[in-house]
């Protein structure tokens, strides 16, 4: 959103009758300004722009920086074609034009279009390029068009005298099907510098690069902005509803383990949900369902189907859970206490089930901040816990069974 | 060091560098890295090892726009004995000026600094010209030795404040 008043030097010589831009190199260089006037207008509505052509009978300014984007586009209409350009007395003109702006507050910025031949040694487009530098002028370089032997270097050269600060650019266009504007909106000379540029060359750069590539649902966001919030919002509902139930799983399997723990997996499970609301693709997140919380989610569902005892003890569970988050002591001894209440609880053969899983166990320790999984309090409950399951093991498989056949 | 030159203000003058009025301050043709505020922010140009350096050429314009009207007296630059700068142009109450122009108008006062000056010696100005400045404008010049870049450590500008309001002091009065 930077303040900013732009003179845009357009190139109307002979060169740019050649038809190896569509249609013409003069019309694509045309709808790049009014793609840059509309950009640069957009992004501050104190910008101004100003036009300025190069060749003809000579140097001629079409428009003096104004944000008002009509008279731009009607100064675009009925320019002719002729001549030579003349890149130094256009920048020198361009470079006066902004000095002589009223709002001394913008900053200053000339965009070239140079599409012909540059005659010019490097020496003097480096005189000029210092010359710009030294009155703190950014200047962008748009080269298409015509690409004689050592044209790319001289306008490198320019550009690194100019450079201040990465503030100044420079772009090749080779010619080719792509239209000259459409290469322009994904560079810096229509995104700006650093701050990620116009909402307006956003959605122009999605409209152009086209088709689903980056569409969550197959629905152009900029097409129809409606329906995709609708998509967006209730996949995220969905995933949000299949969180809570895997964070519900997770709280339960805390009871036979380390409270603190799963309070910490469950406050991640919590993170991921604001996380994943904020992140607008949300094809990706479908994918991340690892196997730890497809785990859980079968758990989940096994559970809420059993009976309301096991919920209840759940519940109790939750909020000392949380209390013990960082003690591992505490936990120890909490989770001692619960087993003794539970321990004819069906739910709990479950939880060992998964617990056994030894990788399984040591993937979510190792995930959990805070927790060491080379801790000797750790790897003590971890030798516990697999001797207790194991006891329980034989009597419980049969009854989850019976369960699920029964569902 | 054998013996620091001690800028010894004139009487009744204070360093202005209170009073200037920061969100307007500009330097054209600064390099990046060695800006305006090395030399002229309390603290920074009391380092040695910060200055502000000159980019492109050796020329600078600097403006130093003030919070109220004050009577400049004199100034204190501080450079390296090559680098620093020699001549130096003052104008007062011009703004945006560039280098183009910098040559168009005639100074309010033009000095030529000496080695000694470099060193901390202050530098008195026609007093009659700096009577109710509002902007300075500084134009760097060249350099002692006609390098390409020019180097200064301090800036100090003396002088009086002239007892205008700032209006960021005002205060509503209270109802009784």
């Amino acid at each position: 959103m930077v303040l900013e008043a732009t003179m845009i030097c357009i190139d109307n010589s002979e060169w740019m009758r050649n038809g190896d831009y569509s249609p013409t190199r003069f019309q694509a260089q045309a709808d790049a300004v009014n793609l840059i006037c509309g950009a640069k207008t957009q992004s501050n509505p104190e910008n101004t722009v100003g036009v300025l052509t190069m060749a003809g009978k000579g140097v001629r300014v079409l428009v003096t920086p104004t944000s008002d984007l009509g008279k731009i586009l009607a100064c675009m209409h009925g320019l002719e074609i002729g001549g030579e350009m003349n890149l130094t007395a256009g920048i020198q003109v361009a470079q006066l034009a902004l000095k002589h702006r009223q709002n001394k507050k913008q900053q200053q910025r000339i965009i070239v279009f140079a599409g012909s031949p540059i005659k010019y040694d490097k020496k003097t487009l480096e005189a000029i390029g210092r010359k710009l530098k030294k009155n703190s002028v950014s200047l962008d370089i748009v080269d298409f068009g015509e690409s004689d032997d050592g044209k790319p270097e001289k306008l490198e050269a320019l550009l690194a005298a100019v450079n201040n600060n990465d503030s100044s650019h420079i772009v090749h266009v080779p010619p080719g099907p792509n239209a000259l504007s459409d290469v322009l909106i994904s560079t810096p000379v229509f995104t700006g510098d650093g701050d990620g540029g116009s909402g307006f060359a956003a959605a122009a750069a999605a409209a152009a690069a086209g088709g689903l590539s980056g569409f969550d649902f197959g629905v152009d966001p900029n097409i129809d902005p409606e329906l995709a919030l609708a998509l967006r919002v209730s996949m995220e509902e969905e995933r949000a509803r299949q969180e809570a139930a895997a964070k519900k799983a997770a709280e339960d399997a805390a009871k036979q383990e380390k409270g603190g723990e799963q309070a910490s997996s469950s406050h991640d499970a919590t993170m991921a949900e604001p996380n994943s609301s904020s992140v607008p693709a949300v094809d990706d997140k479908r994918h991340n369902l690892t196997d730890d919380e497809a785990a859980l989610l079968e758990q989940a569902l096994a559970m809420s189907m059993d009976d309301p005892k096991s919920t209840n003890v759940a519940v109790a569970d939750t909020d000392m859970s949380e209390a013990t988050a960082d003690d591992h002591e505490l936990a120890l001894a909490l989770q001692m206490s619960v087993q003794d209440n539970a321990k004819d609880s069906p739910t709990q053969s479950e939880m060992s089930k998964v617990l056994e899983d030894q990788s399984f166990v040591s993937s979510i320790l190792n995930s959990l901040p805070g927790v060491d999984p080379n801790d000797p309090s750790v790897k003590d409950l971890l030798a516990s816990l697999q001797g207790q399951s194991e006891s329980q093991q034989k009597q419980n498989e049969d009854k989850q069974e019976m369960r699920r056949i029964s569902k | 060091m054998a013996s620091v030159v001690s800028a010894a203000m004139p009487r009744s003058q204070v360093d202005l560098v209170d009073f200037v009025d920061w969100s307007g301050v500009e330097c054209l043709n600064q390099s990046t890295s060695h800006s305006l505020d090395n030399a002229l922010k309390q603290g920074y140009r009391d380092d040695d090892g910060l200055h502000l350096e000159s980019d492109a050429d050796e020329q600078l314009l600097i403006y130093i726009p003030f919070t109220q009207v004050i009577k400049l007296h004199s100034v204190i630059i501080k450079g390296p004995e090559e680098e620093g700068p020699k001549t130096v142009k003052l104008f007062a109450n011009k703004e945006h000026m560039g280098f183009s122009n910098a040559n168009d108008y005639v100074p309010s006062d033009s000095i030529a600094l000496s080695p000694e000056n470099l060193k901390g010696t202050p530098v008195n100005l026609k007093y009659v010209k700096f009577q109710s400045v509002r902007s300075l404008t500084i134009f760097i010049e060249d350099n002692q030795g006609g390098n390409d870049i020019s180097k200064i450590q301090k800036i100090v500008l003396c002088g009086t404040t002239v007892d205008t309001t700032n209006m960021k002091d005002l205060k509503k009065i209270e109802e009784h």
